[in-house]
């Protein structure tokens, strides 16, 4: 339960419920219109090669801008966050995606739209997302999984977003309808307010130098490596926060944790989660864009094939919350459900191109939205479990940047794919093996437990 | 009126395959048509031996030359009607060059002047190669309902129209069929009609030249029921837009039409004003109104300056050889208020949301600081009660949280 404090300064333990529904709250919020916006740019980009004129190329890269720079600006957010703070960083990002969908308006020319949509739309994504997962990993450790879940949900409503975009884009045109959704990102600002900060000044960097301080003598073996590092951080501050009030005086926080930590990229676990994020990017965004196209070679009207996107949807979302609640049951560590969804993902990729007809592509769509409904819930969890709450944000950054490059590198390779093979079943065959060598790198977390640990116990030696 | 002179190396082709000798004037018969088979028969007059069309010159074709005179000047001398003479001449000649003839609605139609044009039309046909087509429709039994077809022409072409009517009963009686186009009986030579066990069928040749062959062509097969199908004959139709296309005043807009598989002549656009079409004339108002055709099968209206006044419909008008064909785009025009209300709206009530939050961050923080000051108050009341109580009544000082 939450205590409340007297200075704002007390480290709490994460509330695990309380405002942290407002966070959730407004986090669902996030993913619903950033998700809602990335997918209905399919609509714009039909209006605005009509209208504004410009090949479907050039008006592809301002989809391909906006979606990679919402994961590419990761670093950026970071930095921002570390100065300003997550709650102005995210009413900035708001702020941001209304004015660009306001200034796209008065657009002339494919250019000046790759600037307001793709650029600030993109940057504005980045903030608003990173912060909102970074507040929920601070609200919640015991229910994390289950609260970004429910979360992520969001992105399941989307489907309502399509055909209100065209209605509106019917009614208004294209410009009527930038308006408007200027308006509703617009939204996002009151929502922003309700990240009340927490903790912020607490929880520092664990680097290897705090070890030597002594607190490590504190009893409780720890259950993970990470939740010792919780521990002692906390405890760390404990102590200094003592020391503070006996002293009487405001002594300067001993290890000021650098705004954008570059030491991450050498961590064995960062890497680990890095690279099985960066595969999994990449065979994501590949059966999803293909999907309807590969409905409509076998002869699959579009109706059912837009039928089959929206079960995929729905499916997904009620996927993640199941696997996010039993993600938090803990009977096993979080990264073995990801490792086993992951594989099930590639599996089911493979034998995609057996799938020939309506009821067999049915069966490839839900099966994949099961799986990958379960892989995404947990891969905030995840990255908690590997690196620590204090160090989420950069490596939060770190992981979108190359994230990033993944998810323009994706679609294209996909389409190359189908123009030299002229069949779909190759871009399947590419999603899947990348979704089985995503969790290579989790069989080797328990060896680098075992090395982290190892190296511990040394400095400690070296320190008493 | 004087005798037409043929031209150089016009001499009748295909002799036919009986000649009929009656009343002093020679009736020539294809074979292809008898007289008497489903109420369509023709009188015709022929040149016989003649042969090819196409001879220039070659010592056959000067006979033929001669003898197709001497059989317009015996026609001639019999007959009150030089020009009926001459058209029939060259009906017939037209008809003896391909395999295909055009049905007249009547013979009675005067049109000596029709040579030239007959000629022009002859000298076509040997120059151009016409497509040919056949579009056939099977009928099942005399009790189903009405078949359409559609057909699409784009350029002059010979066709052939058929209908098969398969019925299985042992019924003996005749089966009459009759053409028609646009609901007049059509009666020609240009009709077969094979009757074999149980399925009859019947063909009627056509040459689309322009646009009076184009409409409805309707075969009806006749016993106790009647029975019909229909054949839609028509330009390629253009899909014009079916939703408006928005746009705000001020502000400029692009209108396209496009014909994808047929290549037009030309385009007109055309506005409504009220209930009729008036021209849209781009060169009289260049800077309202510019009509961009790079591309044949595209043209682009480009209106600019938008006032609500553009709020219309407009066609474009394909034109092709055999007919034209529109298209509808309607415009929409609205000003930027219209939008501009429900963001009006919704950043009001984003307003109102952020007012309360503030409001409720305030309140909770003073409330906060409020309670911090009360046990502040309470412990600095309780150390001093402590201290003039004395030592031994302090106990573990506690620090509320």
């Amino acid at each position: 339960e939450p205590t409340a404090t007297k200075e704002e300064q007390q480290p709490i333990p994460p509330p695990d419920g309380g405002w942290g529904w407002m966070i959730v709250l407004h986090f669902f919020l996030v993913n619903m219109l950033v998700m809602g916006m990335l997918k209905t740019f399919g609509i714009f980009f039909v209006v605005l090669q009509e209208e504004v004129g410009g090949s479907s190329e050039q008006i592809s890269w301002i989809g391909s801008i906006m979606s990679s720079l919402r994961f590419s600006a990761g670093p950026l957010v970071t930095i921002a966050c570390g100065k300003l703070g997550d709650q102005l960083t995210s009413i900035i990002g708001a702020g941001l995606v209304s004015s660009g969908c306001l200034i796209s308006t008065q657009a002339t020319s494919i250019s000046f739209l790759c600037v307001s949509m793709g650029l600030l739309l993109g940057l504005g994504f980045a903030c608003l997302y990173q912060a909102a997962a970074v507040m929920t990993a601070r609200y919640f450790k015991k229910r994390l999984a289950l609260s970004n879940a429910i979360a992520r949900s969001g992105m399941g409503l989307t489907f309502i977003l399509a055909p209100f975009t065209q209605l509106l884009i019917d009614f208004y045109g294209w410009q009527g309808t930038l308006l408007i959704f200027g308006g509703i990102m617009l939204n996002l600002v009151p929502s922003s307010m309700l990240l009340r900060p927490i903790n912020t000044k607490n929880l520092q960097d664990f680097s290897g130098r705090n070890v030597h301080s002594g607190s490590l003598t504190q009893s409780k073996p720890p259950a993970t490596l990470t939740s010792h590092l919780d521990e002692i951080s906390t405890t760390e501050t404990q102590v200094n926060n003592r020391l503070e009030n006996a002293a009487g005086l405001e002594s300067p926080v001993p290890c000021r944790q650098p705004l954008l930590d570059f030491s991450l990229l050498k961590d064995p676990f960062f890497c680990i989660f890095a690279w099985s994020f960066l595969f999994s990017q990449l065979a994501y965004f590949i059966p999803t864009f293909h999907l309807a196209a590969r409905a409509k070679t076998l002869g699959i009207d579009s109706m059912d094939a837009s039928y089959l996107i929206s079960v995929a949807g729905i499916i997904e979302a009620v996927s993640q919350l199941l696997s996010g609640w039993i993600a938090d049951q803990n009977w096993i560590k979080k990264y073995h459900y990801h490792k086993t969804y992951l594989i099930l993902c590639g599996i089911t990729n493979l034998l995609g191109p057996l799938a020939t007809s309506f009821p067999l592509l049915m069966v490839y769509t839900v099966s994949f939205a099961i799986f990958c409904g379960g892989y995404l819930a947990l891969l905030l969890p995840v990255l908690v479990d590997l690196v620590g709450v204090p160090r989420l944000h950069s490596s939060l950054g770190f992981a979108s940047f190359f994230a990033g490059i993944a998810a323009i590198a994706g679609p294209p390779i996909a389409g190359w794919l189908y123009d030299y093979t002229q069949t779909y079943a190759y871009s399947f065959f590419f999603a899947g093996t990348c979704y089985l060598i995503a969790p290579i790198s989790f069989f080797f977390e328990p060896s680098v437990h075992k090395w982290k640990l190892r190296k511990e116990e040394e400095l400690n030696k070296v320190s008493t | 009126e004087p005798a037409p002179v043929p031209r150089a190396g016009w001499a009748p082709t295909r002799p036919p395959a009986l000649t009929v000798e009656s009343g002093g004037r020679r009736r020539c018969v294809t074979p292809a048509q008898q007289p008497g088979t489903g109420g369509v028969s023709l009188q015709r007059y022929c040149s016989c031996p003649a042969r090819t069309m196409r001879g220039s010159g070659s010592g056959a074709g000067s006979l033929r030359l001669l003898l197709s005179l001497a059989a317009l000047w015996l026609s001639d001398a019999n007959e009150p009607g030089t020009a009926m003479t001459t058209r029939d001449i060259n009906q017939q000649t037209r008809k003896s060059i391909s395999d295909y003839t055009v049905k007249e609605h009547d013979l009675s139609t005067p049109g000596s002047h029709l040579t030239t044009q007959d000629f022009n039309q002859q000298t076509e046909e040997n120059i151009s190669n016409l497509t040919s087509a056949v579009y056939s429709i099977s009928i099942n039994g005399f009790s189903s309902a009405p078949v359409e077809e559609n057909v699409i022409l784009y350029s002059p072409a010979n066709i052939a129209l058929s209908c098969n009517l398969t019925s299985p009963s042992t019924d003996s009686a005749t089966v009459n069929v009759t053409w028609k186009k646009d609901n007049e009986t059509l009666r020609s030579s240009s009709v077969t009609f094979n009757e074999t066990k149980h399925v009859w069928s019947t063909q009627y040749m056509l040459k689309i030249r322009d646009r009076n062959q184009m409409g409805n062509y309707t075969c009806v097969f006749k016993r106790d029921q009647e029975v019909k199908a229909t054949f839609h004959l028509q330009v390629p139709q253009i899909e014009g837009k079916e939703h408006h296309v928005v746009s705000y005043v001020g502000d400029s807009v692009v209108l396209v039409c496009k014909s994808i598989k047929y290549i037009p002549i030309s385009w007109i656009w055309y506005m409504s004003n009220g209930s009729d079409q008036v021209a849209v004339n781009d060169s009289l108002m260049p800077d309202k109104y510019t009509v961009d055709e790079k591309y044949a099968n595209i043209t682009k209206l480009k209106i600019l300056k938008i006032s609500e006044e553009d709020d219309r419909s407009y066609w474009c008008q394909a034109v092709f050889k055999l007919g034209e064909s529109k298209g509808k785009v309607s415009l929409k025009v609205l000003t930027y208020m219209t939008p501009l209300k429900p963001f009006l709206a919704i950043a009001a009530e984003v307003i109102i949301l952020v007012a309360i939050i503030f409001l409720y961050e305030m309140y909770s923080k003073k409330k906060q600081m409020h309670a911090e000051d009360e046990k502040e108050f309470e412990q600095i009341e309780q150390l001093k009660s402590e201290d003039s109580n004395g030592v031994e009544n302090s106990t573990t000082r506690h620090r509320k949280v």
